[in-house]
């Protein structure tokens, strides 16, 4: 609570003595420091990105695939890499370790000890030319060590910034001055061995840790023979043998012999839930991250089959469960509970032969091709030496109880697995959240270190005949070496609208963008082609350079002749030399046709509407009024609480009553927030940035609130039993209803000597499919505070899988230790709860001992209830234009990496709305919505991308099927002229409405059709030549 | 015929505004919008033999006048027109009162429709016909080569008249993209062979009703009907959607659908 | 050039692919970065999204003489706009079988999903392409535009 205090003092206070530092600095480059530094820069503050490897990206680049969707990783987390390098207000400082941090919040010193790279990042274009001379390898990092690469590499073909390094461990000019092939081969010039390492001090207002985890060292658990025998590799590097961009492709096959696997394990905890190792606590993400390895497995090797060995199966995330069990019982993943005690390698065939105890207790050995160790996480380095953070006994970032970003320390935020083993999702939820906190106390700063890019004014090149420059990129001897540039500029020049055509040795290098300039303007350019490298990395750069001639940056088309041509032709160079001028005349063709295009701008009501007042919604609010917002707060109820009112202490012991009702105080006390209890929503209109909301109250009055964001806060509820007896049988409580007479001092407790909990009541059960995911925990609290309360009383959990992840694990081991009873069952069976001649007794076949009947006469039978949706969600939800899951719980808009965010722009979600989960994720996840919110109500106006869709009302007939199309509810309706209109503050540019618009009236800028017809006849004319 | 006066006659008097039917003058069939019960085209209202999309002057109708309610005789094709006319927004099903015929035995073979009468049938007797499949199988007989040539063959015939689109009670659209000089080249008899025809094939997947109205106006006799009745069936046997059909009914490439509908789609 | 382009002519196998941003032109580029030899006879629209991808696009591409048309975007589920590539999977069946009924071969249109980790696959999904167009030889409907004179070329 101390630090809460002192951030808030620090969002105030310290900003009316003296302006802090508008910029922050973000240790840690993978995906939560990713999401903190673009979310900071888009709220107006500049960024240092440091991480201690030569790429972003961190292990979510290193995945395959994503669970629960299965989705590829990279293809979701390279457009973000993107953007951080694309966006001028962040600097990515590589290899980079933190040194100290001093300092006052707003005001900080970071010193960071930054490696040398060897190469110029400036100079250096990522050609590869150096990587094929260099004579050394080594095992590449990238690919978990299991192929290599050269000394001298681009990290890996994504890698940000996209320029190679040396291994100067290993460098031959390095170690011992001989070879140099790099410096000599480099036609930019970029390797320099005079770099030296150095240090230097950044000045910022906050900084956010976010360096992630260390994976356990799998050779600790000497009874797996990892590092011995050739075919135990960790869950790491069975996910590289898994990416199609991978040492094997994809081809799931043996390291000893290249053979396909067909009996595959999983060794679940490996380094987790293991004292013996010292990691006590839970790492959460394994138990979801095997499923989706042997998923895809099998997606690759239909025929194999894998085994989970595993203790408890945590599948307590949002649609984990479902996850979970289709796996199982549609996919053929087979899970076996038991620990593996032991590993021996067969000689001869290197099969694996694995030793464990089965569900009876009795010793099974079973034999496999491969063995995967499903490895934990752990605490990442320099937590306490370089930031300076108090950590927990497992050496994990200390903080707040109710609000884990906030570390013990003021002015440093921590986000991701550096604070507690977690997923990406929860990670990109406390970035963002982190971000939004550091800009409490920052925004008295903001925008006052951001660059912003001056332009000449755009020329009018409307009625312009098109004027169409050309250059071709020999990108060294990447392009040079293959294609026949010169033949290609010769064919550019003949080309229709073509009125000037050069080669460039680089095209994007510094000196290339003045002298681009220089030609547009020389030769009254109106259009430009670039023939390089790919547009998904380059495009930007081009484009910022047309417009800094006064060219509107849309008159610009690229083509690819590297990636889609050089490179993939090597061995013919005419083909390649063709295909390259192929190329050039459909980009030519198509940039004739392209128009300018303008950026679509609408205002902003910097105001919020949070709709719910409990736990989340509070949070969401104060969080959006500390960073200087007003917020509008609706909560049908007519006091401010919700769920949380019944909730007395969480697992440290604090008092969660105490904690509401501040929250509630605050609300009360902030006066940029008008909070109206007893309110329902009655109509919600607008769009991102002008919302028009009414609401009404129990009399009926009607209130219209005009905002620029929406946050969905509204909570959710608790499953009502019928059964095990619950509302005949006053015995026979919910743990809600326990734990207040627990929080009461109940003396009538002490004198309890049985209680039997019950878990799972109303989840993973088919009408409720999911895990409720915070009843594990709140049974294995309330067991131990009864415990505490009462030592001699028994009590006895009955339960399916205990899902205390994370760091709840200690309570579960400190309640077993306390002499709590867990007893499991299993799915296919539920505990018989009867009234024997006024005895209360329950019967379970205990699962763990065989099946054998366990009578227990008990005095109290507790249930662990779960959570529901909130009914009314059925109803916002229309409103909102934002769709629920089949349990009643919003749906985000994307399930990795946009956590809080709908598909609808300028909506958001949190808390329990979302999905079940503990306070603190709720109040991580308020603080992360407030923050999306706030990158919105920040903004004087929303700028919109160039390339959207328009309707041509002229030539609309008003079918509305481009409506129904519309992923983002970008079009609308016109009743009046009966003619579809595309908000463009909406549109994201898919253009899945224009192709079904068969009077060609719906038309995507910058992807028209007449503009691709251009291309398609280019490409045909140029083969017919 | 005095049936159809009377229930013309009954429906201005019952609330509607107007009604829209055919008249026969001396042997010229005309559309014609009757607005009281005196007006002199109600001698000549007759349920006939001739067709017309009546549909699309409704569209323009409803349009103009938004407060009006209009009765209008539907045969079979008519109703399912209307029914997917209203889906495309084109056509306020609430507004309207349809008012059925079937057609006769003759007509009925004659045209080979699918469902020769409507759902609420005022007039005449619901038969039953079975539409003709000869040209489609004739077709899928033939391999790839084959087929091509014989389309190619019957679309040389074609001499680029809009016929078919012209009196198409689907067609509405402001801008046609057979008119498009990217697809269709200008001046060019006959038009550029397949696109001409497989642009109109395809955006009549979902939408023809099989009225048969273009295979009537096409002066070069192409089977026209045919073509568009197989894109249905391809249309019924991969996204299950058949259009005229019930009002309920999506037509799913106007929709996104869920994740499931295209796993399900894809395994197929 | 024009000279040499021309002598193999019937060997000369065109393919147009249509690339979605996110996915497969991503898959493309990663298959260059891994250096993927695929035949030079593809040449690539990118387009933002294949939902964007209109079946006229497809008609033009074979109207004007390619001997195959792909289409290739992200898998579904991953869709950088949730959906967009639901439209294509459902417009693909019924041009797909369209085509079919008019009497063009089946496998001159192809449908691939490929995301950017999937640059082997993409190089894969080329050459497989080519050979079985290879196979059905020079489209049908090529050779009608090559007398018209080209402006400029």
């Amino acid at each position: 609570m101390a630090d809460k205090k002192q951030s808030k003092k620090a969002g105030s206070e310290a900003a009316e003595i003296r302006k802090p530092v508008g910029a922050v600095m973000v240790v840690g480059g993978g995906v939560g420091g990713i999401q903190a530094s673009l979310e900071l820069a888009n709220m107006g503050y500049k960024v240092y990105l440091a991480d201690s490897s030569p790429s972003v990206g961190g292990v979510m680049g290193m995945l395959d695939k994503t669970f629960p969707t299965n989705e590829c990783s990279m293809c979701i987390l390279s457009p973000k890499m993107v953007e951080v390098a694309s966006n001028i207000n962040i600097e990515v400082i590589t290899l980079a370790d933190v040194l100290s941090v001093e300092g006052e919040v707003g005001d900080m010193r970071v010193k960071l000890r930054i490696r040398p790279r060897y190469v110029d990042i400036g100079k250096c274009t990522g050609c590869g030319d150096c990587t094929a001379k260099c004579p050394v390898k080594i095992p590449d990092p990238y690919n978990a060590g299991l192929d290599t690469t050269r000394c001298i590499r681009v990290p890996f073909p994504q890698a940000v910034p996209g320029a190679a390094v040396i291994d100067p461990e290993v460098c031959r000019w390095l170690t011992k001055e001989k070879c140099g092939n790099c410096v000599k081969v480099c036609q930019a010039g970029a390797v320099d061995f005079d770099q030296k390492e150095r240090e230097e001090t950044f000045q910022v207002g906050m900084v956010i840790a976010a360096p992630g985890y260390r994976p356990f060292d799998a050779g600790r658990k000497t009874e797996y023979g990892y590092g011995v025998n050739q075919n135990v590799v960790t869950s790491l590097e069975f996910e590289r043998i898994l990416g199609a961009n991978g040492p094997t492709q994809g081809h799931v096959v043996r390291p000893s012999d290249g053979e396909e696997v067909k009996k595959l394990a999983f060794v679940q905890c490996v380094g987790s839930r293991d004292t013996t190792v010292g990691n006590g606590y839970c790492s959460s993400v394994c138990c979801m991250y095997a499923t989706k390895q042997a998923l895809i497995a099998k997606e690759h090797l239909p025929g194999i089959e894998p085994t989970i060995f595993f203790i408890d199966m945590r599948a307590y995330g949002k649609d984990f469960e479902k996850y979970y069990t289709a796996a199982e019982s549609r996919h053929g993943v087979r899970y076996v509970r038991g620990l593996i005690s032991g590993i021996r390698e067969r000689q001869r065939t290197k099969n694996l032969l694995l030793r464990y105890a089965d569900e009876a207790g009795c010793t099974q050995e079973e034999e496999f091709d491969l063995v995967v160790l499903s490895i934990g996480l752990e605490a990442p380095c320099g937590l306490k030496e370089g930031l300076g953070l108090e950590v927990n006994e497992y050496g994990f970032a200390e903080a707040d109880p109710f609000l884990p970003v906030l570390s013990s320390r003021p002015g440093v935020l921590v986000c991701g697995a550096a604070q507690e083993p977690r997923d990406i999702p929860d990670t990109v939820t406390q970035a963002t959240a982190a971000a939004g906190i550091a800009s409490q106390a920052l925004h008295g700063a903001r925008n006052t270190l951001l660059t912003r890019r001056e332009h000449p004014p755009e020329k009018d090149v409307g009625g312009e005949e098109p004027r169409v420059g050309a250059i071709i990129c020999r990108c060294g001897s990447n392009i040079g070496g293959f294609v026949d540039v010169p033949a290609v500029v010769e064919y550019a020049k003949e080309l229709p609208g073509v009125v000037w055509a050069e080669e460039r040795l680089y095209a994007c290098s510094q000196d290339a963008q003045d002298w681009i300039r220089q030609v547009v303007e020389e030769n009254g350019l109106n259009r430009l082609v670039v023939a390089s490298c790919t547009p998904r990395t380059h495009q930007p750069l081009f484009r910022e350079t047309l417009q800094s001639a006064g060219v509107n940056k849309y008159l610009f088309e690229m083509a690819n002749i590297r990636e889609h041509c050089s490179w993939v032709h090597m061995q013919e160079p005419e083909n390649a030399t063709r295909k390259a001028q192929y190329l050039v005349k459909m980009a030519v063709e198509k940039a004739r046709r392209l128009e300018p295009l303008v950026e679509g701008e609408s205002g902003v009501i910097p105001r919020g509407l949070v709709i719910g007042g409990g736990v989340a919604g509070m949070n969401a609010a104060l969080n959006l009024a500390a960073s200087g917002f007003q917020v509008y707060l609706v909560e049908k109820e007519d006091e401010l609480g919700g769920l949380a009112r019944n909730i007395h202490f969480n697992l440290k012991g604090e008092d969660v009553q105490a904690y509401v009702k501040e929250l509630a105080d605050r609300v009360e006390r902030e006066e940029l927030i008008t909070a109206f209890t007893a309110h329902e929503i009655v109509d919600v209109g607008g769009f991102v940035g002008q919302f028009k909301t009414l609401i009404r109250d129990a009399e009926g009055r009607e209130t219209l609130l005009e905002h620029g964001a929406v946050i969905v806060a509204t909570g959710g509820g608790q499953y009502q039993p019928t059964e095990y007896l619950r509302g005949e049988d006053g015995r026979v409580l919910t743990q809600w209803e326990l734990e207040k007479r627990i929080a009461e001092k109940d003396p009538a407790l002490a004198d309890v000597e049985r209680v039997v909990m019950i878990q799972c009541v109303g989840s993973r059960e088919e009408e409720r499919p999911y895990c409720s995911k915070v009843c594990c925990t709140e049974a294995a609290k309330n067991a131990l505070a009864l415990k505490e309360l009462s030592p001699r009383t028994e009590v006895f959990v009955l339960y399916r899988d205990v899902r205390t992840y994370g760091f709840r694990e200690d309570i579960y081991r400190e309640a077993r230790e306390a002499g709590v009873v867990f007893s499991r069952f299993d799915d296919d069976v539920r505990p018989d709860v009867r009234d024997v001649a006024g005895t209360l007794q329950v019967r379970v076949p205990d699962a763990n001992l065989a099946g054998e009947m366990v009578v227990l006469n008990t005095d109290l039978v507790v249930l662990s209830t779960g959570i529901t949706a909130n009914p009314d969600n059925a109803a916002l939800a229309p409103m909102l234009k934002v769709p629920r899951n089949a349990e009643g719980f919003f749906l985000e808009a994307h399930m990795k990496l946009r956590p809080v965010d709908f598909a609808t722009d300028g909506v958001f979600v949190c808390g329990l709305a979302h999905a079940p989960k503990s306070i603190e994720e709720s109040v991580s996840q308020a603080a992360a919505a407030a923050a999306r919110a706030e990158s919105i109500l920040s903004k004087d106006k929303i700028v919109t991308e160039g390339v959207v869709a328009v309707v041509d009302a002229d030539k609309c007939s008003g079918c509305g099927i481009c409506l129904q199309l519309c992923p983002f509810e970008a079009v609308t309706y016109d009743e009046e002229k009966k003619v579809a209109v595309v908000n463009t503050s909406l549109c994201k540019g898919c253009g899945t409405c224009t192709a079904a618009c068969t009077a060609g009236a719906s038309r995507l800028q910058g992807f028209r059709s007449d503009q691709i017809f251009e291309q398609i006849e280019a490409a045909a004319s140029a083969w017919r030549e | 015929m005095s049936d159809l006066k009377t229930i013309v006659k009954e429906k201005l008097a019952g609330g509607a505004d107007a009604f829209l039917c055919l008249k026969n003058e001396e042997g010229t069939v005309l559309p014609a919008l009757i607005t009281d019960a005196d007006s002199p085209d109600l001698e000549f209202v007759d349920v006939g033999e001739s067709r017309y999309p009546l549909g699309r002057i409704l569209i323009d109708l409803q349009r103009e006048y938004p407060d009006k309610r209009f009765a209008v005789l539907v045969r079979g094709c008519d109703e399912r027109a209307l029914i997917e006319l209203s889906k495309l927004e084109q056509i306020d099903l609430d507004r309207l009162v349809m008012v059925g015929v079937a057609c006769s035995t003759e007509e009925a073979e004659a045209c080979g429709c699918p469902r020769p009468y409507p759902g609420d049938i005022a007039l005449g007797e619901k038969v039953e016909a079975a539409p003709g499949r000869e040209v489609i199988d004739e077709v899928e007989s033939l391999g790839d080569a084959e087929r091509l040539g014989w389309w190619k063959e019957q679309f040389s015939r074609c001499i680029k008249c809009y016929g078919c689109r012209n009196i198409c009670p689907m067609c509405f659209c402001k801008d046609c993209a057979l008119e498009n000089p990217h697809l269709v080249e200008p001046g060019v008899i006959p038009p550029d062979f397949p696109s001409f025809h497989i642009i109109r094939a395809l955006d009549m997947t979902g939408r023809c009703i099989d009225c048969g109205l273009c295979e009537e106006a096409c002066p070069a006799d192409i089977p026209l009907r045919s073509l568009y009745r197989k894109m249905q069936d391809i249309m019924e046997d991969k996204l299950e959607y058949r259009a005229g059909g019930s009002v309920e009914e999506k037509n799913p490439l106007s929709f996104l659908g869920t994740e499931h509908d295209i796993e399900k789609l894809e395994q197929e | 050039m024009a000279e040499e382009s021309k002598k193999n002519d019937e060997e000369d196998i065109r393919i147009l692919a249509f690339l979605c941003n996110w996915c497969s032109y991503a898959g493309a580029d990663l298959a260059g970065v891994s250096r993927f030899q695929y035949p030079p006879n593809v040449l690539d629209v990118r387009v933002m999204c294949t939902g964007t991808i209109s079946p006229y696009f497809v008609i033009k591409a074979f109207q004007e003489g390619m001997d195959g048309v792909l289409i290739a975007g992200c898998h579904i589920g991953d869709c950088h706009y949730l959906k967009g590539n639901y439209m294509t999977a459902k417009r693909f069946q019924v041009l797909r079988e369209a085509l079919k009924f008019l009497g063009l071969e089946e496998g001159r249109l192809r449908l691939e999903w490929v995301s950017a980790a999937e640059g082997e696959k993409y190089a894969d999904v080329i050459r497989s392409f080519t050979e079985e167009v290879k196979a059905l030889g020079p489209s049908p409907l090529r050779g009608k535009k090559a007398a018209k004179a080209e402006v400029g070329a």
